[in-house]
């Protein structure tokens, strides 16, 4: 007797969708989980790593479980999801943007003696990174985080933020601008870079 | 230099932690807090609290439930309601409330009244009594967007602006364009624009064109920056390179003497020149002067044939030569810049273009 295989792969997402809007909680849970990694990802690479990264994660399931009805379908649910992500970072951001962004006290000169010096220069490189970033416009921080960190095309981040590609492009190219600016004077922002350089 | 560093920081890797614990912790919180809002949805629909006698600082907080609410309401009654009940936005003195409607998102300012009504075509209109609104509306494909603030009308296309009546209105666009209707008359308000225009702007509104407010417009010239608003006895920049940056300084607050300032670096010939001139490109491109772009870039390409920014430009050529409808030079434009950048930043969207 041949193996049957049997189709045990989840709804489609229309489906899902569908249940959700109706209150289903199974359904919501198997949305939760499906997108979860996702927009911890997506929040992690514009924030950095805020305290209450989680927080903003559970902010962002409350708004799509409370939108969802109203969703059209004329995007794809994950860009949609995006959307509402976004739109919580840019509150986050904007919420805290007069907080100062505590840098710590280290050597400006990358200390070669070994990997846990390397990995506190990684750790302060990216600490500086944010830092750089929060001196943006929240919008411009968004599409140079969406673009240069989360790896999104020019025309994703328009589509995500809602602008046009050549306003995205702008915001990306000027936020792109000022971290080179950035970088003449920060040795260990440079290094960080650029060992994390990424595929274009 | 400028375009290895450019590359440097073009794509950056930040390794994500693994959130599988993070997942745990979060799900019964989530549910927990949807339930919650649910029950309290569901009684408030029961028993509306009309009455009830709020503290200033709760009004706030009401209001953006109210909105929740009727948003709520809208929800389960399907994507075929007809229309929605308006709803309610107060915020007290010294507050203010952000909340979201389609892909629109809403900032009410300090002492703010704001009411918010839908229709059956998705149609959107704000009805300011007082106070501020900061709007941030995504592209609206034919679903109106309107901002009612006493006599005045801003129609919307897609685009960032505020409206103030604290009584009288002024509405400044951010980015995009609106159309303000006021005493019978429209006026366009383009990006960096205010209405009404006071005598001392540098900017006055762009009178309606005939064609439709979703048509590209562009100003004829780049507005001349006032002379009074030169500072006095200000120090000459040491280098080019102190110019341009003086000059970047300029772009959020004053972009008209910022596009002047990069002009006169460009006059020079090192690689400050070159790329005062693309940012003067990108300037005039972002405050939607895309012909202004355009004899920018050519000049460019002109004189800067492998300047740092010769990628860029050939790229931004592409986008604002499609800004101003010339499909067709834009399509050439695209060959061009793949011909001549095969492996460049915008090959993905170069290819859609001028397809291989």
């Amino acid at each position: 007797m041949g193996l049957r295989v049997v189709d045990s792969s989840p709804a489609t997402e229309a489906d899902l969708i569908a249940a959700c809007v109706r209150g289903e909680r199974d359904a919501e849970r198997e949305l939760f989980r499906r997108e979860y990694r996702h927009v911890h990802a997506l929040l992690f690479r514009i924030l950095g790593s805020p305290r209450d990264l989680e927080d903003l994660a559970q902010e962002v399931f409350i708004g799509v479980f409370q939108a969802l009805p109203r969703f059209r379908g004329d995007a794809k649910l994950r860009t949609w999801i995006d959307r509402i992500a976004v739109h919580t970072a840019l509150d986050h951001i904007t919420a805290r943007k007069r907080i100062p962004i505590p840098v710590e006290t280290i050597s400006d000169r990358p200390d070669p003696s070994g990997p846990a010096d390397d990995r506190a220069h990684a750790r302060e490189g990216l600490r500086r990174l944010y830092g750089v970033l929060a001196t943006f416009k929240p919008e411009a921080r968004i599409a140079f985080a969406l673009y240069a960190i989360d790896g999104r095309s020019i025309a994703d981040v328009a589509a995500i933020t809602g602008v046009t590609a050549l306003t995205a492009k702008l915001r990306i190219w000027r936020a792109r601008r000022e971290v080179e600016r950035r970088l003449e004077h920060d040795p260990i922002l440079a290094s960080y870079i650029a060992q994390h350089r990424g595929p274009r | 230099m400028k375009r290895d560093l450019d590359r440097t920081v073009d794509r950056i890797v930040v390794e994500v932690p693994v959130a599988d614990s993070s997942q745990h912790r979060v799900e019964p919180r989530l549910f927990e807090q949807l339930d919650g809002l649910r029950a309290a949805q569901r009684a408030r629909r029961v028993a509306p609290d009309r009455g009830a006698r709020l503290p200033g600082w709760a009004w706030g907080v009401a209001g953006a439930m109210a909105l929740a609410i009727a948003l709520l309401i809208v929800h389960r009654t399907g994507e075929h309601a007809t229309s929605a009940a308006p709803s309610l936005v107060v915020t007290p003195a010294g507050g203010s409330s952000r909340f979201t409607i389609d892909d629109a998102v809403i900032e009410a300012g300090s002492d703010t009244s704001v009411e918010v009504a839908t229709d059956a075509a998705g149609g959107i209109t704000l009805s300011l009594a007082r106070g501020s609104i900061d709007c941030d509306v995504a592209p609206r494909h034919g679903r109106p967007f309107h901002v009612i603030a006493g006599d005045v009308t801003v129609e919307v296309v897609g685009t960032r602006f505020t409206v103030v009546r604290r009584p009288e209105v002024q509405v400044d666009v951010a980015h995009g364009k609106v159309r303000v209707r006021a005493n019978g008359r429209d006026a366009f308000v383009a990006a960096g624009e205010r209405w009404p225009a006071v005598a001392t702007a540098a900017v006055a509104p762009v009178p309606a064109p005939d064609e439709s407010p979703a048509a590209p417009t562009v100003p004829a010239q780049r507005p001349e920056p006032p002379v009074t608003d030169q500072p006095r006895n200000s120090p000459t920049p040491a280098s080019s390179r102190d110019a341009f940056v003086a000059a970047q300084r300029l772009e959020a607050h004053a972009w008209p003497q910022a596009a002047r300032a990069y002009r006169t670096i460009a006059r020079g010939g090192d690689r400050w020149a070159a790329l005062a001139l693309y940012s003067l490109a990108e300037l005039d491109a972002a405050h939607d002067h895309a012909a202004d772009a355009l004899a920018v870039l050519d000049e460019y390409q002109r004189r800067f044939p492998k300047g740092a920014s010769a990628e860029d430009a050939a790229w931004l050529r592409v986008e604002v030569l499609r800004t101003l409808g010339r499909t067709g030079d834009a399509r050439a434009a695209a060959a061009a810049y793949l011909e001549r950048f095969p492996s460049g930043t915008y090959v993905t969207p170069a290819s859609r273009l001028a397809p291989p």
